[in-house]
């Protein structure tokens, strides 16, 4: 019972740093995204002490845990789009799938590359 | 009353579903028993079988959709708990996301070009490599269908996962800190998944890795928006 407390209260003061990355977003005419501009936010707090990441632990593990179940509502959505994936849609699928493969290359050679150089030159 | 009895049944029926497709994963666990696939082709199934519509079902989906915003904001936390690879190896990681999530982004919009594709569907697959709330969020921005964002990304994670063992082998990515770092920037969460069974250290470069792509990629996009479409 008092976990169910402390994981909504964690989940609460995450909320909180949505809100305000979403309300930084809107003052400032931003056009990263509010809940990445929460996210640094949170960072930040941790970084400087003013957030022990113990008062977020439950509620962070928890949700992220089950992020499956969060989106899962909108990935149902394509059920509005399933004929487009007889047509245009197998394209994307394709293009998907050959860029993912040549973000693994390039990604992992250059940080093969400069990991070496790191631990070489020190 | 009915509709709150409705907003009920979904959030109900969509847990209890998430929870069958975790079990399922749990017995046998293959990249495509993904609970984020079977838990939507279930619900897919279910809409269309009973012909209920998806705007009826996401009067209650909504609900549990809008705990999306605080989910990003919770990536804060793992990424901090390994600031201290982040440190030791802040440019290797910093340099090689960065490359890897301009490629990202671009090889979709070129390949997307060079088919003929739609500025809608174009939309959709540029953020494929990150995060699927982060992706679709940047979906939204530009104007794509967030659902279809979230079926690139889930092609993105699953066909990276598939295909990564092969692609350290032709390519000679034997470094743990470049194969995390690989398969976290391009396949997200998924990947990390991946990461973590191969080692602690694989696991930690991925988590970092998808964090900070997901944080360039949303400069990425809204930034270069105005000139690809």
């Amino acid at each position: 019972m008092m976990d169910i407390l402390r994981i909504m209260l964690h989940i609460g003061i995450l909320y909180l740093f949505y809100y305000a990355g979403v309300w930084i977003q809107e003052q400032l005419n931003l056009i990263i995204p509010g809940s990445i501009i929460g996210m640094l936010l949170l960072l930040l707090c941790f970084y400087f002490k003013l957030i022990k990441p113990k008062w977020v632990e439950l509620g962070t593990s928890m949700i992220l845990g089950h992020m499956p179940l969060l989106f899962m509502p909108v990935t149902a959505g394509t059920i509005v789009y399933v004929d487009l994936f007889a047509g245009a849609g197998m394209w994307l699928v394709v293009i998907a799938f050959a860029s993912t493969l040549i973000v693994i290359i390039v990604t992992g050679k250059t940080a093969q590359f400069f990991a070496k150089r790191r631990e070489e030159h020190g | 009353m009915g509709e709150w009895l409705i907003i009920i049944l979904s959030i109900a029926g969509t847990i209890i579903v998430y929870g069958a497709a975790r079990k399922l994963y749990m017995r046998f666990s293959y990249p495509f028993t993904l609970p984020i696939v079977t838990g939507t082709a279930a619900i897919i199934l279910f809409l269309m079988s009973t012909g209920i519509s998806y705007d009826t079902y996401m009067s209650g989906g909504q609900w549990i959709e809008h705990l999306l915003g605080p989910a990003v904001v919770a990536l804060a936390y793992p990424l901090y708990k390994q600031r201290s690879m982040l440190k030791t190896y802040f440019w290797p990681i910093t340099m090689s996301v960065s490359i890897g999530a301009v490629v990202g982004v671009f090889s979709g919009y070129y390949m997307s070009l060079l088919a003929g594709l739609e500025n809608e569907l174009i939309a959709s697959v540029l953020p494929k490599s990150v995060t699927t709330p982060v992706a679709m969020e940047l979906a939204a921005v530009i104007n794509g269908p967030p659902p279809l964002a979230a079926v690139f990304v889930m092609v993105a994670g699953i066909g990276g996962v598939l295909t990564a063992p092969l692609l350290y082998k032709y390519f000679g990515i034997q470094h743990v800190l470049a194969r995390g770092i690989s398969i976290g920037s391009a396949s997200h969460a998924i990947g990390t998944a991946k990461a973590l069974e191969s080692s602690e250290k694989e696991g930690a470069a991925s988590t970092v890795a998808m964090t900070i792509s997901a944080v360039i990629v949303s400069i990425i996009i809204p930034l270069s928006a105005s000139w690809l479409f």
